[in-house]
């Protein structure tokens, strides 16, 4: 059975994790539900991560076609979000490696540890000026950001994307709001 | 919605009509697990061996020593390291092909790993498994026979001998 743009708002109340289930055992073509929840997000994430269009909707399509081929791996007692974004973040940084030379981003980049850390942006600051700035900020720090400002994602989920603690999560998202001050004030 | 990302559907879900992409079945995540298993159980056990010659190395072991010492290395679970290695690897191999793993504390993992392999080496040590290994077994034959070879006294059978006497005199 296919499923079409319309027939989508059937599933609007489904988990994630239902629909896991669901593909597994019943239907494969509800997959199609998944893409279509995901891919908008998905695409926004890894733009900012490697800064090409193109090269995004390959490792999106990458991402959607791992994720079924390892679908009866997932635990559906877990988080799916937090699953497939990590299968993005993978998948991103593969390319982010293999297309370094023509992508350079300083991946082991540090600041100072004195370096003061002011107060936080807001969040509507942040979105505004992320866009301007966000290139120019190492990768380290720029995505945990993006995930939690763009994405919305909780500091757990994005420990668990990135497979960090909680705790260095929450130190990068505040570096990168000191270092994407600098930058910004620098480039006014 | 851009041209690009209803290509993304459109080309994943092909994909899966078409039967050019399939899901692993479960038993493939399974035998990966097992896989992995059988890696940490053998590497435990490897592990555990070492810490005991180690532990039994650095003591005092008096002249049974070096016969306690060949036998330890002659009783090494050679297969261990074997196991181990093909087990991680094929393992790892497997489940870590996409990162489908999830997020786990390997810091305490590690450590959790190392200190059960120290404490299980020690118990081996201190509850001289070892010693038992000669008294018991096929290998008491083996003893009794380097025993008498190498006419050297004996512990266990000293106070064996010393109780019977104890009981001919009453």
């Amino acid at each position: 059975m296919y499923y079409n743009v319309w027939d989508m708002s059937l599933f609007k109340k489904t988990t994630d994790e239902k629909l896991v289930e669901d593909i597994r055992s019943k239907n494969k073509e509800l997959y199609a539900v998944i893409v279509e929840r995901y891919q908008n997000k998905l695409m926004k994430y890894v733009v900012y991560l490697i800064h090409d269009e193109h090269k995004a909707a390959d490792v999106v399509q990458e991402t959607f076609i791992k994720a079924y081929i390892n679908l009866n791996g997932f635990n559906v007692k877990k988080n799916f979000s937090s699953w497939i974004y990590r299968i993005a973040h993978n998948e991103a940084m593969n390319m982010v490696k293999k297309y370094r030379k023509e992508v350079p981003m300083n991946l082991n980049f540090d600041i100072k540890s004195d370096l003061e850390l002011e107060e936080e942006f807001s969040k509507k600051e942040i979105k505004e000026k992320a866009e301007k700035c966000l290139n120019q900020i190492p990768i380290i720090y720029s995505e945990p950001l993006v995930l939690h400002f763009l994405d919305d994602k909780s500091y757990k989920e994005i420990s668990d994307i990135l497979r960090i603690p909680m705790g260095t999560v929450a130190i990068r998202i505040n570096r990168a709001k000191a270092i994407m001050r600098n930058i910004c004030q620098k480039n006014k | 919605m851009s041209k690009k990302q209803i290509n993304i559907k459109n080309n994943v879900m092909a994909q899966i009509r078409e039967g050019k992409i399939t899901m692993h079945s479960k038993a493939y995540f399974v035998v990966g697990s097992m896989f992995l298993f059988v890696g940490f159980i053998a590497l435990f056990i490897l592990s555990v061996f070492l810490i005991n010659i180690i532990f039994f190395v650095l003591k005092s072991h008096g002249p049974m020593g070096q016969y306690r010492l060949e036998l330890l290395i002659s009783n090494f679970p050679w297969w261990a390291p074997l196991f181990a290695i093909l087990g991680i690897v094929i393992g790892i191999g497997i489940l870590r092909k996409y990162d489908i793993s999830y997020k786990k504390n390997f810091f305490l993992l590690i450590l959790l790993f190392i200190g059960a392999i120290f404490l299980s080496g020690w118990l081996m040590d201190v509850t001289r498994v070892d010693d038992n290994w000669l008294k018991r077994g096929p290998m008491q034959k083996v003893m009794r026979h380097y025993i008498q070879n190498n006419d050297l006294p004996d512990r266990g059978f000293n106070k064996q001998m010393r109780n019977n006497r104890i009981m001919q005199f009453k």
